[in-house]
């Protein structure tokens, strides 16, 4: 570094080295920075593949609850809201399922549901139901149920529904960083709490109609 | 990065050499200076740079230019090759597993899947694809306690169900066994059958296995692997559908009624 010159010209075979060496680091941090940017996906038995799995699941009911709604449903508002929820969370099923495919993991997990949330076996009810699910005589019972009582017994499983599902979202929330999950979960977090006080409302308005 | 300067005693400026050895290619110097420098100074006064500094000719200006128009180039580049070759998204290789579990039959003759308001005769007891009714049997985690048309148990199949049925004699104990690993679980349905020739079989689309006991670890291996994996239909539901039990399939009048009765 201390050379001096009179005669300021570029050395050739410095120069090709120079880009050879500029090559080969350009590679590295180019690699580098896209490992980085794509981290390792998330393992089978992480936070984000249970909620991947558990939360499907759980979508799955809500979409069978709403769909009732959206067929059955007495009053206008019951059935918009159970068309919204049933094609909505029916699409993030969707989602959920191509990351388990992104991140080669199987939908199909020998643990048990919740496994992946702290004391998540203690938030199980009626055996293996998660958070907020209604157990199959409550879904018989909104099969079968006829004109106000379906708005009535809808509104009521899938207000509890939803606040399971928050519950869950929750508890994702903290145990991730995929940004992929947290953009989701987030969603679905900020959703279900309007839809809770929505239909919240509509109860009272319902009740008076 | 480590460049080090050319020999002082040559007096040559601007010399950026790399290691000890010449790049391949490089041109022995035309014409230059007076003195011999290195090969592979470029020779000739057709750049002349101005020094910037007094003490020193080591150009940094075209040196940092070069270097960061390179390593941003390569960069992209090395950013593209890696999104090109990076491993996995392949999905997971449930076929491979499936076809591992001891015992297990993998139709792979052409299953119909083609509707129809008939019963249908199926070459599999309990069948494990082909013609089917309309409409799926409901297999939201539904355990049925009688037997349920085939026709419609095979449009749950299409779907992505694992079917899992058994024999009228199989133990209370193990009936409730089976039934653990069905309730709450959509994609999942029960129900026993009748004239069958093992305790329990399990059935998915064009897959089956027959077992003696509930405690056979295969029936966790057979679900694992297959549930869902197994559709014909991906993103397929198990909601709605009959719930009714039976030998025959739901006629035309009785799956519009069903409609009928769903629309209110």
């Amino acid at each position: 570094m201390t050379d001096v010159g009179n005669s300021p010209r570029f050395s050739t075979r410095g120069l090709a080295l120079s880009v050879a060496l500029a090559v080969l680091v350009g590679l590295a941090i180019g690699f580098g920075v896209t490992r980085l940017a794509a981290p390792a996906t998330p393992a089978d038995d992480s936070a984000a593949a249970g909620f991947a799995r558990d939360m499907s699941s759980h979508h799955a009911q809500a979409v069978a609850m709403a769909m009732i709604a959206a067929k059955k449903g007495n009053a206008h508002e019951v059935r918009v809201l159970g068309e919204d929820i049933a094609l909505t969370q029916q699409a993030q099923i969707g989602i959920m399922g191509q990351w388990l495919r992104d991140w080669s993991l199987n939908i199909n997990s020998d643990a048990k549901p919740m496994a992946w949330m702290p004391d998540g076996d203690k938030s199980l009810t009626n055996g293996n139901l998660m958070p907020g699910m209604a157990t199959s005589q409550e879904m018989t019972a909104l099969e079968n149920a006829t004109g106000k009582d379906v708005d009535r017994l809808f509104l009521e499983m899938m207000i509890k529904h939803h606040l399971g599902g928050v519950h869950m979202v929750d508890a994702v929330l903290t145990q991730t960083d995929d940004p992929d999950v947290l953009w989701l979960a987030k969603g679905m977090k900020a959703r279900q709490q309007l839809e809770i006080s929505e239909m919240q409302k509509l109860q009272t308005t319902l009740a008076k109609r | 990065m480590s460049i080090s300067t050319q020999g002082g005693e040559q007096h040559r400026p601007n010399v950026v050499k790399v290691g000890g050895k010449p790049a391949a290619g490089a041109k022995p110097a035309t014409g230059g200076g007076a003195k011999t420098p290195p090969k592979g100074v470029k020779g000739g006064p057709k750049k002349p740079i101005t020094p910037v500094k007094v003490n020193q000719g080591r150009n940094w200006g075209p040196i940092a230019m070069f270097a960061a128009v390179g390593l941003i180039a390569v960069g992209i580049i090395g950013w593209g090759a890696w999104a090109a070759f990076r491993p996995g998204g392949a999905g997971y290789d449930w076929e491979t597993r499936a076809n591992a579990i001891d015992g297990i039959t993998h139709v792979t003759t052409e299953l119909k899947s083609n509707h129809t308001y008939n019963p249908e005769k199926y070459d599999q007891n309990p069948p494990v694809g082909g013609t089917h009714s309309y409409v799926w049997q409901q297999c939201m985690g539904d355990v049925y306690e009688a037997p349920i048309p085939n026709e419609h148990a095979v449009h749950s199949l299409e779907h992505g169900a694992v079917w899992i049925t058994y024999r009228k004699d199989l133990p209370a104990d193990q009936v409730a066994a089976l039934a653990a690993k069905v309730e709450g679980k959509e994609m999942m349905l029960m129900s026993p059958v009748e004239n069958l020739d093992k305790p329990i079989s399990l059935q998915a689309w064009s897959y089956q296995l027959k077992v003696d006991n509930a405690s056979d670890s295969r029936i966790d291996d057979f679900i694992g692997a297959l549930r869902v994996n197994a559709t014909q239909e991906p993103g397929a539901t198990c909601q709605g559908g009959n719930t009714a039990t039976g030998d025959k399939p739901l006629n035309e009048q009785q799956v519009a009624a069903l409609t009928q009765q769903q629309q209110g």
